[in-house]
């Protein structure tokens, strides 16, 4: 029998698994599931930025969820106070995101390891500091109610509006956001720019003596991580429709970090699986509230533990014995 | 000129505080490389027990004090056997992320156990003096006292004991030690408990001097690390400079700027501590 290498099943693995999101609205009954879906597809490219600089550099960064709330902010407000377009203010939230986390990546890439971590923790509570006191802009706790949803699209004379919650459109519009981003962590991944930043993970020292100027590629892993997450955030804030400081506090952002332990940090599949896992474990468990930190907390614990490597290396390893077994597959 | 000296005695109440939180990590990050995230959440588990065993008991301040540091470091203890000695051979940034679901695991079940609400533990130290103009509150005064003691008693016990001399070795070269006979296992234990009852101490003084509440534990524990970065790695006067230097900017900071950006300011000092010196300002480069 001909083997077929392993890399067609995994992109036949990927194309199944677009197939069954891209289906999930019309076998998705509940409209509640679909809001739940929606979320861990926002959670995706949230994760996905996390990993870029947690999973590939290295560099544990406790500040997603922070730059998730500038990202939020910051589209909401322009589209709020000035009247900006919607799709232009999501789009430019990226970017504005991006330009913060430049400014305060620089001096918190002069240390490593616990040391960065510890300072972009401390960059996570001044943005949520920021939003909570500065009440003339953000509104403070109280929040800001009616964040304006995405003007409707007109594709070929048919309307495609995204008014409400579990709206099938929002969801479709989510999934391609997670789709692009996974799709340029693979295309760095796969480049040298990619090559480069494993390195650093790998050996920093060496990869610094050889003379690869890794500063540079470590701001630029920030800063794309940054990005992704203000582009969640954007995403979240014109879905939910109404926004307070709440969901971008650190524990969101151990969250996260939870997120890609969990799926397997510095795979591309991984952000995806932990996001799901994160966002939808905790309805399957029905785990009252005041238990989630507990049980998030013991679960991250016992990931690190017994499964360091996460849950997709792990059942991507599992099928692959299996296969080969079977004389299915070859390696390649 | 009087206000700054006031708000200078303000900074050094809090300071001290930092200090403490600042010394258990220091300890437990040069003996055994770990960045103990969790102090902060076990302080303040420390701060509720402290207030539950006076509001139960009716014990003295000092003496419920005292039993939430017994308490705490046996809740070290078994930190460091239970989460942290699984991962001992594995990256350091795997240690770090227990460190972080510890966190959640304590802070949950602070909530748990002791609710969302804000808690003020009352001592009956209440005299304000007034020396030269200077209100000088008496509970500000035993917070620096009960600081210093606890520092001194940990530095009398790093320099003058066998077991000591024994966390200095492991310190100074891990391998050495073990081929001198250290048992380094029995060391990263004490290390822990002594570590976490002086986090239990300093939550305990916060929650006399400020409030314990949810969350606060995190933020104490990013100031420990402040102090941490401030003062330089692994040294203890730097650790003291350090407390010092960010207790007095942040009560600065409240009393002529905002109090609710107290916090930033104190982060912006470490951000710029960091730009100009990463070293820190008794550090070795």
């Amino acid at each position: 029998m001909k083997q077929i290498p392993m890399f067609w099943i995994k992109g036949f693995g990927v194309f199944l698994a677009l197939i069954g999101l891209l289906a999930v609205p019309s076998w998705l009954t509940l409209p509640y599931f679909l809001h739940l879906f929606i979320l861990a597809l926002i959670w995706t490219i949230l994760a996905q930025g996390q990993n870029l600089i947690q999973g590939f550099v290295g560099y544990v960064s406790i500040a997603q969820a922070g730059f998730m709330g500038v990202g939020a902010y910051f589209s909401t407000l322009t589209s709020i106070n000035l009247g900006w377009p919607v799709w232009c203010s999501i789009g430019l939230s990226t970017v504005f995101t991006g330009l913060v986390s430049l400014l305060v990546g620089y001096p918190s890439l002069r240390v490593k390891g616990h040391y960065f971590a510890i300072v972009t923790l401390a960059y996570n509570m001044v943005i949520f500091t920021i939003l909570m006191t500065w009440k003339s802009v953000t509104g403070g706790e109280a929040g800001v109610p009616n964040v304006p949803r995405p003007v409707a699209l007109d594709w070929f004379g048919v309307s495609i509006d995204f008014e409400g919650r579990s709206n099938p459109n929002y969801y479709f519009l989510v999934l391609g956001f997670a789709v692009i981003a996974t799709g340029l962590c693979w295309l760095i991944l796969h480049s040298r720019v990619g090559r480069v930043l494993v390195s650093i993970r790998q050996n920093e020292s060496l990869a610094e003596s050889i003379g690869v100027r890794i500063w540079r590629y470590k701001l630029f892993a920030f800063v794309l991580s940054a990005s992704f997450a203000g582009l969640s955030g954007a995403l979240y804030a014109h879905y939910i429709g109404f926004l307070n400081p709440d969901p971008f506090g650190v524990d969101q952002s151990l969250n996260a970090i939870l997120a890609v332990i969990l799926g397997g940090s510095g795979t591309l599949a991984g952000p995806v699986v932990g996001s799901f896992a994160v966002v939808l474990l905790p309805e399957y468990l029905r785990i009252a509230d005041s238990y989630r930190l507990i049980t998030y907390g013991f679960i991250l614990i016992l990931a690190t533990i017994f499964l360091p490597r996460g849950l997709v290396p792990v059942i991507s390893a599992a099928i692959g014995s299996g296969l080969r077994r079977l004389g299915v597959v070859r390696n390649g | 000129m009087l206000e700054i000296a006031q708000q200078v005695l303000n900074g050094l109440a809090i300071g001290a505080v930092y200090t403490l939180i600042a010394l258990g990590l220091t300890v437990v990050f040069g003996i055994l490389g770990i960045a103990h995230f969790a102090h902060g959440s076990v302080a303040m588990l420390g701060g509720y027990l402290t207030f539950a065993v006076m509001e139960r008991w009716g014990l003295p301040f000092f003496a419920s004090m005292a039993f939430a540091m017994i308490a705490g470091a046996l809740a070290g203890l078994l930190i460091e056997r239970l989460a942290y000695r699984p991962v001992r051979d594995a990256p350091h940034i795997n240690a770090f992320i227990i460190a972080l679901g510890l966190t959640m695991m304590i802070e949950g079940f602070n909530l748990l156990a002791f609710g969302a609400d804000q808690v003020v533990i009352q001592t009956p130290y209440r005299e304000v003096f007034n020396i030269a103009g200077i209100a000088v509150a008496e509970l500000r005064v035993i917070v620096i006292f009960t600081a210093c003691g606890l520092i001194g008693i940990t530095a009398l016990l790093i320099r003058k004991t066998k077991t000591g001399k024994a966390i200095r070795a492991v310190a100074q070269n891990r391998n050495a030690a073990i081929l001198m006979g250290v048992n380094v296992e029995r060391i990263s234990q004490v290390v822990f408990g002594i570590s976490s009852a002086l986090g239990v101490a300093a939550g305990a003084l916060i929650g006399a001097l400020l409030a314990i509440a949810p969350g606060v534990g995190e933020s104490l524990a990013v100031k420990g690390f402040a102090v941490l970065i401030l003062g330089g790695l692994g040294s203890v006067p730097g650790a003291v400079l350090g407390g010092l230097i960010l207790g007095i900017s942040e009560a600065m900071a409240a009393g002529f700027i905002s109090s609710a950006y107290k916090d930033v300011i104190a982060f912006l000092v470490m951000i710029g501590v960091l730009l100009l010196r990463p070293e820190g300002l008794l550090g070795k480069r």
